[in-house]
């Protein structure tokens, strides 16, 4: 008993050694999504590319598809640019853009230097569909099935990797 | 010794205790106006309440983030609409998750969070009151 009592305080050391040690492998950016399983979110927001045209959630006609959230502002979202090209180069499924609180001329200029790889882009100046998403930053990316409910949300720059771990499953669905 | 080990228990707890204390708010408080003063205080109280997605160690109210702001504008315009403070929470759990706010609900999920902190409590006590037997 006495020598029990001797090492207690190690066991209970290298018990939390390990429990904390188990908690950095967790990835740690990607906060729990209560959106999950439930069907896309109404809105009414601009036409990136025409004010006057009025987007609503029966444009996203073109099930399933990804909505990425983007931005000029965003540097990681030029990272992930390429590959959403390539998506829509091998017609892999549509891509429906959400442009996060930015710049309307810049972000139309940047489709038209880069390459544009969206069906089309909802304008979100004040975030009000972002908001509803449980959006916090860009780049974002959402996969919406054929019902036109969330399967899978991805926190940060989307490519080869994570398309295969996190994605490519449900499109086979 | 034992005087020393008692101190310093009695430190670490309180420590927990002024952790909690008042945040400034460090933006434009005159952008808000308020129909009376109960929307007022839940406004403030809320902000205080929910924390910043994007910083995680804020809370809104000391944040001045982009999305910080865009949800001070969101708990305003419900404030405005008379919802309850609840409603409000619970509006922007559904979109953000437990996250959002600084008091989680009791789940298993949240079990370590909430516990885990008193199991450490009886274990070090209890490890002081064995220590200090041995010693006997």
């Amino acid at each position: 008993m006495k020598k029990l009592l001797d090492i207690l305080p190690l066991v209970i050391f290298v018990s939390l050694i390990i429990i904390l040690f188990s908690f950095l492998s967790n990835e740690g950016d990607q906060l729990e999504t209560a959106l999950i399983d439930e069907s896309f979110p109404e809105f009414s927001l601009t036409s990136l590319t025409d004010k006057t045209k009025v987007l609503t959630k029966s444009d996203i006609s073109r099930l399933p598809a990804l909505i990425n959230v983007w931005a000029t502002w965003c540097i990681a979202c030029k990272v992930e640019h390429p590959f959403l090209m390539k998506l829509k180069e091998d017609s892999i499924l549509p891509i429906y853009g959400l442009n996060y609180k930015d710049n309307r001329n810049k972000a139309i200029a940047l489709l038209k230097a880069d390459g544009d790889p969206f069906e089309f882009s909802i304008f979100d100046f004040e975030g009000r569909l972002a908001i509803d998403l449980g959006v916090y930053g860009a780049p974002e990316t959402f996969f919406i099935d054929k019902a036109g409910v969330i399967r899978v949300r991805h926190v940060g720059v989307i490519d080869d990797k994570v398309w295969k771990e996190k994605f490519a499953k449900y499109l086979d669905e | 010794m034992n005087k020393i080990l008692i101190i310093s228990f009695i430190c670490s707890i309180s420590l927990g205790f002024l952790s909690g204390a008042e945040q400034k708010f460090t933006f434009d408080k005159e952008a808000y106006s308020f129909d009376n003063i109960v929307q007022e205080e839940l406004f403030y109280s809320l902000l205080v309440e929910l924390r910043c997605p994007k910083c995680q160690s804020s809370n809104l109210s000391g944040s001045n983030s982009p999305i910080s702001n865009d949800l001070k504008r969101e708990v305003y315009e419900l404030v405005i609409k008379e919802k309850s403070a609840e409603e409000i929470k619970a509006y922007l759990v559904e979109r953000y998750g437990n996250f959002i706010i600084y008091n989680p609900p009791i789940e298993p999920a949240t079990y370590i969070l909430w516990f885990g902190p008193f199991l450490l409590i009886i274990l070090s006590l209890g490890s002081i009151i064995l220590y200090r037997r041995k010693q006997a």
